[in-house]
């Protein structure tokens, strides 16, 4: 009995930690202190599990989230409602369709797989944006919060993998 | 980082129609929120509101430490910047003496004429709490909300000029909107001239000046101040200097620095205006040099009420104020007073 509460607590921990690592990300990335002295826009931390796991356990990060995810960048970061929520549908659908190619990719490949799918959520968001009040937005901003995300990947993807060999693990029915 | 290694799920779920639903429930939301739809601004100053003891704690270390990134660059040319702010000193001080003799002047031509002076604006201090530098959006945060009277709208001043605007307000929080950002359009005049423009953000350091008249031309380094124009701003804030040309287009160079700004003024036109302190007897013209004081006005004469009554009536100036006690004017040694009562 013992051992089956704790099945259920150990599957419970590893279908919130993604969840919990995107939420962390958008308070991180949104906290209102730069430490770069405004210099560069934040890197869009969220997006690091969101798409780690949307890659390797869509079943845990699933379009839900991914919605949910944005909606908390749109709250947090001042801007409309729904821009970021789209942006990451719009990356989370790439992802989807993309998935066997995007996990296939090792090294630098992966970062550049991380890139293009970051560089559709940006896009997304930039045109929405620029949409929404009817101007064209300046991009070199967007490019470098795309740069600064990009960049940071790199020891986000470590951390991410190391919290998902120990946490979570791959897919139940892939044992 | 080899995302080979991983073992991936299978795509069994099929998110194809969940994705496009939310999708669509994104742009419903962005269509509500272009609406005007205060259930999001709602949320997002609770959160602040929520969040603010945590901003003040964490702001002190991290602003220095924010601020001693910011000037790393500036450790390099520290001896030029200092000759050039001790010229600088020496021609504001020349600007304040001008600007003292100025006011007197002023104040005594406005005795004479009997004009009312533009009075002092109410405003609400507070401490900046949280900046945030996003690609579509440049904002800063305050530990001042409605309890403090702070409404959407109002000017964010701080020693130096405008900063922005107040576009959302907590209970113990608001946020501004920067002058630079993107969302930002303000009625402005340019002196000399009187020219009338709008100044746009575009998220880079200076905004845009979109000139109401295609004729005029301006020259770098007039002064832009806001116009007042559809009663949202007060007029004659100052926020900056002309740069540019008409071919490249005009932009504005602002004054206040919204980074290095720890303390700002809420500036609250709609309430009502601090009177401005009465004018002695003593800082009538007549009297500051040195002469007798005007005779009071004789009781007309009770034979001709309806002439009296036809003829606009010109009180001596000695009539004019409800004078507290005498005492010397002071004002000569103080700095000149602005009208954004930011002082």
């Amino acid at each position: 009995m013992e051992h089956a509460v704790n099945i259920m607590a150990g599957r419970f921990l590893s279908s919130i930690v993604p969840v919990t690592f995107g939420i962390l990300g958008v308070v991180i990335a949104n906290f209102p202190v730069s430490l770069l002295g405004g210099l560069v826009p934040p890197a869009l931390l969220v997006f690091m599990p969101l798409y780690f796991w949307a890659m390797v356990r869509p079943d845990l990060m699933t379009p839900f989230w991914a919605f949910v995810l944005g909606i908390l960048q749109d709250l947090l970061s001042g801007g409309p409602a729904g821009v970021w929520a789209a942006a990451f549908l719009a990356a989370y659908f790439l992802i989807d369709r993309q998935r066997d190619m995007l996990a296939g990719l090792s090294g630098v490949g992966a970062v550049a797989g991380f890139a293009v799918a970051s560089l559709t959520a940006c896009l997304t968001a930039y045109a929405t944006v620029a949409i929404y009040y009817w101007h064209l937005p300046p991009a070199a901003p967007m490019l470098l919060q795309l740069a600064m995300t990009v960049l940071l990947y790199i020891p986000g993807v470590i951390l991410l993998g190391f919290v998902h060999r120990r946490l979570v693990g791959p897919y139940r029915s892939d044992f | 980082m080899a995302n080979g290694t991983w073992k991936i799920a299978r795509n069994r779920s099929g998110a194809q129609l969940p994705i496009a639903l939310l999708a669509a429930l994104a742009i419903a939301l962005i269509l509500i929120g272009k609406a005007q739809n205060p259930i999001f601004d709602r949320a997002r100053t609770t959160v602040t509101d929520w969040a603010s003891p945590v901003l003040r704690i964490a702001r002190a270390p991290l602003d220095g430490l924010d601020r001693w990134m910011g000037s790393i660059g500036e450790i390099f040319n520290v001896y030029q910047e200092n000759l050039r702010l001790k010229d600088e000193n020496a021609r504001l001080r020349q600007w304040r003496n001008a600007a003292v003799a100025l006011e007197d002047r002023v104040k005594r031509y406005q005795l004479l004429l009997r004009a009312v002076p533009d009075p002092k604006l109410s405003s609400v201090m507070a401490r900046v709490i949280g900046r945030s530098n996003q690609p579509f959006l440049q904002t800063m945060i305050l530990d001042a909300g409605k309890a403090q009277g702070v409404k959407p709208g109002q000017a964010v001043i701080d020693q130096r000029g405008m900063i922005g605007r107040i576009f959302l307000a907590g209970n113990y929080t608001s946020w501004v909107i920067l002058l630079t950002d993107l969302n930002s359009r303000i009625p402005v005049n340019i002196e000399p001239g009187n020219a009338q423009a709008i100044m746009a953000g575009d998220n880079s350091g200076a905004p845009l000046l979109d000139l109401l008249s295609q004729r005029v031309v301006l020259k770098p380094g007039a002064q832009v101040v806001s116009s007042g124009d559809g009663g949202l701003l007060p007029p004659g804030l100052a926020i900056g200097t002309v740069v540019g040309n008409s071919v490249s287009g005009y932009r504005v160079v602002l004054l206040a620095d919204p980074g290095a700004s720890d303390d700002v003024n809420i500036v609250d036109f709609k309430l009502k205006t601090e009177q401005p302190p009465a004018t002695t007897a003593n800082e009538l013209p007549a009297t500051a040099a040195g002469l007798p004081p005007a005779a009071p006005p004789q009781p007309a004469p009770v034979a001709a009420p309806l002439v009296h009554a036809a003829a606009p009536v010109v009180k001596p100036p000695t009539a004019l104020p409800a004078s507290p006690p005498a005492k010397p004017s002071a004002n000569a040694q103080e700095p000149p007073a602005s009208d954004t009562g930011n002082e």
